[in-house]
């Protein structure tokens, strides 16, 4: 009798995860394909100021996805207004049923990708863990505050070049784990799926320490 | 005796200026060209940014110490080579990290 409710608990679960990735799919096919690509891929003759996000290489979890959806990029910390808040056109099951379709159809490994990367970066020994906050600030306001400005809000100086067309992100309310966030700093946005190098990689300048304490000056200062 | 000092410091001056030379350094691409430059001191170096967006030249050498701030495209700042004798330092672009320009003071 016991093996019997769990045989229905089992199925019940994976009806429902199937029919939550159909609806996903339906409403993805539907709606985001025209700019994202039916295979995550943005389409290239999508001539937006910021082009769509790749989402075969993008770093979010399926949770951030689910929150982009529901309130737009804008939201989250993106300078640009391209990618719009879905939550009044879709309701939360909706949403969430995007976001699990993304993260299965496109980047099922998302997460294991990102501790795998963060793992076999450089671990900060003791000695230097008291220095990297005071480090972190320095190299943040050299480098960093150009772009994301001084009080990481995403107005540097360089937005007001418009030459420059970048759109940095507004720190305070960006979504991104620290380790996701150094892992954008070491290998930069276009490895994960940003449609130009606005956010470079800082790897060959700086080391893990370096790009660490950033983070950390980051996370402690402005992360609200 | 102060006076022919005076005039031997006027002198010397006035020869190393007319031997400062101008080294021009290209931001294009985002990439400095030349990225070795071998100079003296008193000598210039002018930095021209030639790509369609904005860039920055900076160095933290002791000696040397600059940063020409954000420069607009198509225009030119130009710093002046101090300090004493021989040295060595990088200039970096703040906003592109790939940028490297390696100076040789002789």
């Amino acid at each position: 009798m016991r093996y019997f409710f769990l045989f229905i608990s089992l199925f019940s679960s994976l009806y429902s995860l199937d029919k939550s990735y159909e609806e996903g799919k339906k409403i993805y096919e539907r709606t985001c394909a025209s700019c994202h690509g039916i295979n995550g891929i943005p389409n290239p003759e999508i001539k937006f100021i910021v082009s769509p996000r790749n989402l075969s290489k993008s770093i979010l979890t399926e949770e951030q996805n689910y929150h982009i959806i529901k309130d737009g990029s804008h939201f989250w910390g993106s300078s640009a207004d391209i990618m719009p808040a879905f939550k009044t056109l879709y309701n939360d099951y909706q949403m969430r049923s995007i976001a699990f379709y993304i993260k299965e159809a496109f980047n099922p490994n998302v997460d294991t990708k990102v501790k795998e990367l963060y793992a076999i970066s450089d671990s900060i020994p003791k000695e230097k863990q008291e220095k990297m906050l005071t480090h972190g600030k320095k190299i943040y306001m050299r480098n960093c505050s150009w772009c994301h400005g001084a009080t990481g809000e995403g107005d540097g100086e360089a937005t007001r070049h418009p030459e420059l067309s970048i759109f940095p992100y507004n720190l305070k309310k960006a979504l991104l784990t620290n380790e996701q966030m150094f892992l954008y700093a070491k290998y930069g946005g276009q490895f994960w799926g940003t449609h130009k190098d606005d956010m470079p990689s800082w790897s060959r300048k700086y080391d893990d320490y370096t790009l660490k304490s950033v983070i950390r000056y980051i996370d402690e200062t402005f992360k609200q | 005796m102060t006076k022919n000092f005076q005039m031997l410091f006027l002198l010397t001056t006035i020869i190393g200026t007319l031997n400062a030379a101008d080294h021009l350094v290209d931001q294009k691409g985002k990439t400095f060209i030349p990225h070795t430059l071998i100079v003296k001191v008193g000598d210039t170096i002018t930095f021209r940014n030639s790509d369609p967006f904005a860039h920055n030249a900076y160095t933290d050498d002791e000696v040397n110490e600059f940063d020409i701030g954000m420069q607009a495209a198509g225009t030119d700042t130009t710093i002046t080579i101090k300090g004493k004798g021989e040295g060595h330092f990088n200039v970096e672009c703040a906003i592109h990290p790939n940028m490297l320009v390696e100076v040789t003071v002789k």
